[in-house]
């Protein structure tokens, strides 16, 4: 069995059933040198199905838990954007456009006829009462749309994390129509995980650190954790990239040195990408955000800028909007996806888990997003024992 | 050409009488589909004389009768129908003619039936570029012969502008099944192979690649193709297959759902013994989904037993359309009703059945 250093790490690799084995059997010895239970968290939805997919929590001995943190940037949204997307899709003359997952996400606007418990309206139901909602992929899609449909106002419900923004930012830069108009809903990373130690009774102690985004960002932006006595590592998002980070982590934890250390080195470097950073910067600029079910925190959401704020939304159609009353609306009775994002309980610790709520029939978020961690452990089967096979 | 709203939105042309002309040239004199075509007048007559019965060129077709009158043949009939749509029409490595022929033509071949007769019929929005048309139409002729059946019947009708998405194909199928054939989910046994006829995904990704401008610099088509030939050769050698399915919309993932729920026993699947071309493999990576759950169009299921399960492989390895077939799991009594992947790490989960579209990812 080769022995993997986490600080040498071939790229190559990171799908070799001999290297995962030689991660695995590292990470049952860090295990057993530590001890003691340890809880570990990585910040990315990707993380999360990709866990699934492999089912590499299988690999892993069961005093290693390892949670998902608040990194699907569908269940972040908050609904304050779901029922601005959704009031703009009803206007005349509009088209809201967005990513798939986002239209099934409920926001907090009553939706009228028999329907399950107190479940409120999303953007699929929207375009059942008439409004004009279109799937794309990205902001590029919402630009051509614009261009093509010159007599409408097209708006870009930009929802995402950083590597999402800077495609906005990047479009914006070049030029798009002036019928083209985006939702502000996007949230940067670092303030809401340098958030998490300060919660009562946070015991997680090391993050895997979400490796779409740190390539824009680096990885510097993250220095608070470490000075919180968190371990961090770059988490790439392939079987022994994923290994790979948790064996960074255990020895940091097993040494007592919490550090940030970059496996992933073969994407992220300690100081990101600068163009993607310097073109972000450009166009966008740190403001507070609600994060859904969390809180408002400080510097975390990505704002136009002056020159940029005749493309927002909220300025195009102010005056145009009911004022909406959130408060208690977060989610639906019984639903505990603001805890399943904070990993303060794991998916089937949910009562309406896989029972009120379904991919096919979701309630909440978590089960909505491709990248929410309820749908990936419903779907993948997660949380259960290890399956066992009895063959013929 | 304005219409009042009374104006049903549609026009018949329920093959009109008369005889065909055997003539290739001239087609249309229209560039375009125009709502006379589907008005059962002289555009009608026109368009179902020198395109359909001149390409699909048979006897029944060609006595223009309200019902084609067919040869019968000893056994049962097996007897379906599917409706086709496509963005884009035509795709790399196919195009909605063949994808409709093909489509049904599988449908019976893995009830375990020889495919006999088809038929067609044509949706089609005014405007519609006449010689996008002969295209697929002459593309639906190459198939058919290709599965050795006949397009015996067909039926066209024209929707306004507006009203269609450019074309839409159905098309019906007849085929003969032998008394003695017995195939099915409930034949199903522990410790039977779970076999494919080659890479998975190629249809689903080549479309979404086309459909989505992506330039993966690489050539991908999709698998598109009729099963007959494939499927008579694995069952001359493998004669007590148990259970056969092609594997369309929803992938490997939606069949290995269907065949396990609610069954006494369940299905594993061996994640690296299921071949995956490695285009595929890598446009799915960048994309974030899954080609277990990505479309295709020329591959089948089989569950056969262990004793048969080298001969049916051999024989679809000597087959064009099975050469990168594989045996890529198992039925196994426990979990049962649960479709589980096995990873090349010794690692299960389920099998997950698609809830809806494969979109990209977002983050």
């Amino acid at each position: 069995m080769p022995d993997v250093d986490a600080h040498a790490f071939d790229p190559h690799v990171y799908k070799d059933a001999d290297v995962v084995a030689g991660l695995q059997a590292k990470i049952a010895s860090l295990a057993d040198e530590i001890g003691r239970p340890v809880k570990l968290m990585h910040i990315c939805g990707t993380h999360e199905h990709e866990m699934g997919r492999f089912a590499l929590r299988d690999l892993i001995p069961d005093t290693i838990e390892v949670l998902a943190g608040p990194g699907c940037p569908v269940c972040v949204c908050d609904n304050e954007y779901v029922n601005l997307a959704i009031q703009l899709s009803l206007r005349p003359d509009t088209i809201v456009t967005s990513f798939g997952d986002m239209l099934a996400v409920p926001g907090s606007i009553p939706l009228e006829g028999e329907r399950r418990g107190d479940v409120r309206m999303s953007l699929l139901d929207a375009r059942a009462e008439g409004g004009d909602v279109r799937t794309v992929y990205s902001v590029f899609d919402a630009a051509t749309l614009a261009q093509e449909n010159p007599d409408k106002e097209v708006v870009f419900f930009s929802v995402g994390f950083e590597t999402t923004v800077v495609a906005v930012a990047a479009m914006l830069k070049r030029g798009v129509p002036d019928n083209l108009s985006i939702i502000e809903a996007n949230y940067y990373t670092p303030p809401a995980t340098n958030l998490l130690p300060t919660l009562d009774g946070f015991d997680i102690e090391g993050f895997i650190l979400p490796g779409h985004a740190v390539t824009i960002t680096g990885l510097r932006v993250y220095e608070h954790l470490p000075e919180q006595g968190i371990a961090c590592a770059a988490g790439g998002f392939e079987p022994a990239d994923v290994l790979v980070s948790i064996v960074a982590l255990l020895e940091q934890i097993r040494d007592g040195t919490p550090r940030i250390d970059n496996p992933y080195n073969r994407l992220v470097k300690y100081d990101g990408n600068e163009k993607a950073k310097r073109e972000l910067d450009e166009v966008f600029e740190l403001a507070p955000i609600r994060w859904r079910g969390i809180a408002e925190i400080p510097a975390s959401g990505y704002k136009l800028r002056p020159a940029y704020r005749r493309y927002a939304a909220t300025d195009r159609f102010a005056g145009h909007l009911e004022t909406l009353d959130l408060a208690g609306a977060e989610h639906p009775k019984g639903c505990r996806c603001a805890e399943v994002t904070l990993g303060q309980i794991r998916p089937d610790e949910c009562g309406v888990f896989g029972k009120l709520c379904t991919p096919d029939a979701p309630y909440g978020p978590c089960m909505v997003s491709h990248e929410g961690t309820c749908r990936a452990w419903y779907l993948f089967g997660m949380g259960k024992e290890k399956i066992h096979v009895e063959v013929a | 050409m304005s219409k009042s709203p009374d104006d049903a939105p549609t026009a018949a042309a329920d093959a009109p009488a008369g005889t065909p002309s055997g003539a290739t040239a001239g087609r249309s004199r229209y560039g375009s589909v125009r709502l006379a075509h589907g008005s059962g007048g002289k555009l009608s007559l026109e368009l179902i004389q020198e395109l359909f019965v001149a390409e699909f060129g048979n006897a029944p077709l060609a006595e223009l009768t309200d019902a084609a009158i067919l040869e019968n043949r000893p056994g049962r009939l097996a007897f379906c129908t599917d409706s086709h749509t496509v963005t884009p029409t035509f795709f790399p490595g196919g195009d909605i003619g063949r994808l409709a022929v093909a489509g049904t033509v599988n449908d019976l071949a893995v009830m375990g039936a020889t495919p006999a007769y088809l038929t067609a019929a044509f949706l089609l929005e005014e405007g519609y570029d006449m010689e996008e048309l002969e295209r697929v139409v002459r593309s639906m002729k190459a198939t058919a012969d290709e599965a050795g059946v006949a397009i015996v019947a067909g039926d066209t009708k024209v929707l306004e502008r507006g009203k269609g998405d450019g074309l839409f194909v159905n098309t019906a199928g007849v085929g003969f099944l032998p008394d003695d054939v017995r195939m099915g989910a409930s034949e199903i046994r522990p410790g039977d192979k779970i076999l494919v006829n080659g890479t998975l995904g190629d249809h689903g990704i080549a479309v979404m690649s086309r459909r989505e401008g992506l330039d993966i610099g690489v050539d991908l088509e999709s698998d598109v193709a009729p099963l007959t030939g494939l499927l008579a050769r694995v069952r001359e050698v493998a004669p007590n297959v148990r259970f056969m399915r092609d594997v369309t919309r929803g992938g490997l993932a939606a069949v290995g759902n269907e065949i396990v729920l609610d069954r006494p026993w369940g299905l594993r699947i061996f994640d690296v013994a299921v071949p995956i071309h490695d285009v595929v493999e890598d446009v799915s990576e960048m994309l974030g989904i899954d080609p277990l759950l990505a479309a295709n169009e020329g591959k089948v299921l089989l569950v056969v037993p262990p004793d048969e399960a080298d001969a049916a492989l051999g024989a679809m390895k000597a087959h064009p359309h099975g050469r990168e077939a594989a045996i890529i799991g198992d039925i196994v009594k426990e979990p049962a009703g649960t479709p589980i992947v096995e990873t090349a790490y010794g690692s299960r989960r389920i099998l997950e059945m698609p809830i809806e579209e494969q979109l990209p990812r977002i983050c």
